[in-house]
């Protein structure tokens, strides 16, 4: 038998920065011979020319993947961290819940089979050879909207699917009042609900998948099994805005609070903790130049992003999202780890700070980040404008750790078509939120004080929620305070790029129609002499602003 | 006015406490929102149930020749269809009317109504937005529905009687197309609501007008032409399922006053 474990060594923290430090090719400086570069826009990719003297901060190239991911997992479930393996675990009366990451991780979804299904099939394939036949699949959306039939079965595959689906695999509901219970109230005042199928089972196995260091770890079980009455208690503006970033837990105050109610979940509840970690690979085959330094491109990489250039732009708009929704990613799984969540979610973040951080030297006056079609929570469906704000402000603006990399009172200037148009199946709360909501103030504050409760509690929303497929009524507020400390930190949002200036003016940014225009803009203000930094998507980077 | 609003009063005005406290309304069609029937189902059940099996007969034959009439009118403007429809009742007697519509609304409507729909209703209701049915079925079968669902209020059409007998005409307004809008306008006059805060259901692509009317339009198991308009105009769009398993209502209290017991 191969030994999975080599690969799966522990790095100490000077071999990591030693790694990471190596990496300073991968932030570039634009001179004149400099080529352009490639920059998402909504379903489109723009290819322009940067100033001279910009920063280009590149994302780490792909970690080779393990090679045998299911000896792997059959690996970590053997010798998991601080606890039994999970067989010694089980008993034949038992009652165990599986709950699994939805369909917001990975982006773009992956190629099948999903990490899900692998992790998923050898847990079964466990259980059922110890006897334990009271097993539930739960999908851990939260407020999130509920998956598909298809999604779901393509995510979890087709021996569970049909052995479970529908009536033991389905989707969490934070709004069945006979399905929650409260655990109890952290020394912070945090009440702590949770699914009462998990709550109630000898055991609750998670299964996750970590594409960013956000994922994981406490938040997994706290927030994806958890209603509203737990979660407005770290999604709110305070905590937000005390969080500094997402991506760095350790500065998180989403992520302290997050921990908390974990650990009390702990008290209560047998929790085995399965964390992945994935690699950059998101466009392989015929786009793997997406990922490439552009001053590299050779003339095959140049035909091939002026043939995707016109393909996207000649199809419809239904087509095209159809066809980059459908898109399956080549990831490779680098790393599972098993067993108690802690010790599980520190190996897991340190794989996975070793596959994104680049080390950055200063902020930059002017940061510039191209918004692509896809975020956590359209996935199969349309970026509205709202959800623009969220991944330009609240996820883009977060890949730092220690500093954000523009500074404070800096301009960020978002690339993206910015049209008013929404799903109404999928965000039917986000249309009143921004149509609203958003035309009365753009104050966070003032958005939680007088309209989330109603948002929240609305019984139409609630009802899309619960047998639809909408976000729940809340969920656009949540999106809106992410993007907080980004409103808070920069001085000055543009939206470069927008086809209608009404909707920037809606999220309070200005508008302008070219990237050009929109850098000529900032530099107006800041001098021309202001520094610009382009962050290089896809795949994703995390900064380490020193 | 072919309305009927059961709280009325003898003067014709609602009364002062209901406007004091009325602020938000939703407004529901019923064919097709609540119920999975439609208009022509509820027809031929009265036609087919009417006096004799004679009679039945000659109703039903003159049912089957305005086939192609409700065909044309259908594709062309709901308040003709309407009165194409209503033409068949000729001659009926009032009371056997409204007999035959508490017939058929505990034989059949009752336990056609999306148990989503009702649910949803009953969850409004509970948030303080009263409901309101707009619909162009007949009076004598929306009454007594109104009383299964405890709705005071609703609008619905009504025949024009002479000696206690049905002329086969409908009183003005028709409910139908934009009518429904209008009288919604004039219902929240009355009561004081602002429609602007008010929900409107509808499955109908004629019922656009009257979707546009409130602050809140939602389609509801919308047709082709409904479904793009809601798509363009950014309307939500649900959809009520008849097998659908009904899970306990969420409660609208901050604390949810769960059972907090965990069994084990």
């Amino acid at each position: 038998m191969a030994r999975p474990e080599r690969k799966l060594k522990e790095l100490k923290t000077a071999e990591l920065r030693h790694e990471v430090g190596a990496r300073s090719e991968l932030v570039v400086k634009v001179n004149r011979r400099s080529e352009r570069r490639i920059i998402p826009y909504g379903e489109e990719f723009l290819f322009e020319r940067l100033p001279v003297g910009t920063r280009v901060i590149y994302p780490p190239p792909p970690l080779d993947p393990l090679a045998d991911p299911d000896q792997a997992i059959r690996y970590a479930l053997l010798h998991p961290e601080n606890q039994d393996p999970l067989f010694a675990q089980l008993s034949p009366n038992m009652r165990v819940t599986i709950a699994i990451d939805d369909i917001s991780l990975p982006l773009p979804q992956m190629r099948r089979p999903d990490l899900r299904e692998r992790m998923l099939n050898q847990v079964l394939q466990t259980l059922a050879d110890y006897g334990v036949d009271d097993v539930h699949l739960v999908i851990a959306t939260s407020l999130h909207r509920r998956m598909t039939e298809a999604e779901i079965r393509r995510a979890v595959g087709e021996r569970a699917f049909k052995q479970y689906w529908p009536d033991r695999l389905y989707n969490f509901d934070a709004e069945n009042r006979a399905e929650l219970a409260m655990l109890g109230k952290t020394d912070h005042g945090e009440e702590v609900w949770l699914s009462r199928r998990a709550a109630e089972s000898d055991l609750l196995v998670y299964l996750n998948i970590n594409l960013v260091p956000m994922d994981g770890g406490h938040k997994s079980v706290a927030v994806g099994l958890a209603p509203y009455q737990s979660l407005r208690h770290h999604h709110n503006v305070p905590t937000l805005r005390d969080s500094h970033s997402y991506m760095d837990p350790t500065r998180s105050a989403l992520h302290r609070s997050s921990d908390r109610m974990g650990k009390l979940i702990h008290q209560s509840l047998k929790i085995f903790q399965i964390e992945t970690a994935v690699n950059t690979n998101m466009y392989g085959g015929m786009l793997d130049f997406l990922h490439k330094n552009e001053d590299q491109f050779t003339d095959w990489d140049r035909t091939r992003l002026k043939g995707f250039q016109w393909t996207t732009r000649n199809m419809s708009a239904e087509m095209r999202r159809t066809v980059l929704h459908n898109y399956a990613a080549p990831y490779g799984m680098i790393g599972v780890w098993a067993g108690d969540t802690e010790a599980v979610h520190h190996k897991a973040l340190a794989r996975v700070f070793q596959q994104y951080a680049v080390p950055v030297k200063g902020q930059a006056d002017i940061l510039i980040v191209g918004v692509p079609y896809i975020c956590p929570y359209n996935v199969n469906s349309i970026m509205n404008p709202v959800l623009v704000q969220c991944t330009g402000l609240g996820y883009l603006f977060n890949m730092y750790r220690n500093k954000p990399l523009v500074r404070e009172g800096g301009t960020m200037i978002v690339c993206h078509p910015l049209r008013d148009e929404f799903h109404p199946e999928h965000h039917p709360s986000y249309i009143e939120f921004f149509h609203r909501c958003l035309a009365e103030t753009t104050d966070a504050v003032e958005l939680e004080k007088n309209f989330e409760r109603e948002f929240a509690r609305n019984p139409t929303y609630i009802h899309m929620y619960r047998y639809g497929n909408a976000y729940h009524g809340v969920h656009p507020f949540y999106m809106w305070y992410w993007g907080e400390p980004a409103r808070q930190h920069v001085g000055r949002v543009i939206a470069a790029g927008c086809e209608e200036p009404e909707v920037a003016a809606r999220l309070g940014w200005e508008a302008a129609d070219t990237l050009d225009e929109a850098i000529a803009m900032a530099t107006s203000e800041l001098g021309r002499s202001a520094s610009i930094t382009y962050l290089h998507l896809p795949p994703l980077v995390i900064a380490d602003v020193e | 006015m072919s309305v009927y609003a059961q709280r009325k009063t003898s003067n014709g005005h609602a009364p002062k406490a209901l406007r004091a406290i009325s602020r938000r309304a939703a407004f529901y069609d019923l064919d097709g929102t609540l119920v999975d029937l439609n208009l022509v189902h509820a027809a031929l059940f009265t036609l087919a149930n009417l006096g004799e099996w004679s009679g039945r007969l000659s109703y039903l034959l003159g049912f089957a020749a305005r086939i192609p009439r409700l065909y044309i009118a259908e594709q062309r403007d709901r308040r003709l269809l309407n009165t194409v429809l209503f033409e068949a009742f000729k001659g009926v007697s009032r009371d056997r009317l409204f007999s035959l519509g508490e017939e058929y609304c505990e034989r059949i409507l009752i336990g056609r109504l999306y148990p989503q729909a009702v649910e949803l209703m009953e969850a409004n209701r509970a948030a303080g937005i009263e409901p309101v049915l707009v619909t162009g079925s007949p009076d004598f079968i929306v009454a007594p529905l109104a009383r299964h669902l405890c709705v005071a209020d609703f609008a619905s059409n009504r025949f024009v009687f002479s000696r206690g007998r049905a002329t086969g005409r409908l009183a003005e307004p028709v409910m139908a197309g934009d009518e429904k809008a209008v009288w919604c306008e004039e219902y929240a006059a009355e009561h004081g609501i602002d429609l602007k805060n008010c929900w409107g259901y509808a499955d109908s692509h004629y019922d656009s007008a009257f979707l546009a009317a409130l602050g809140h339009p939602v389609a509801v198991n919308p047709d082709r032409r409904l479904r793009a308009a809601a798509l363009s105009r950014q309307w939500p769009v649900i959809h009520f399922d008849k097998g659908a398993d009904l899970e306990p209502l969420p409660d609208f209290d901050d604390d949810l006053n769960l059972n907090h017991e965990i069994e084990r």
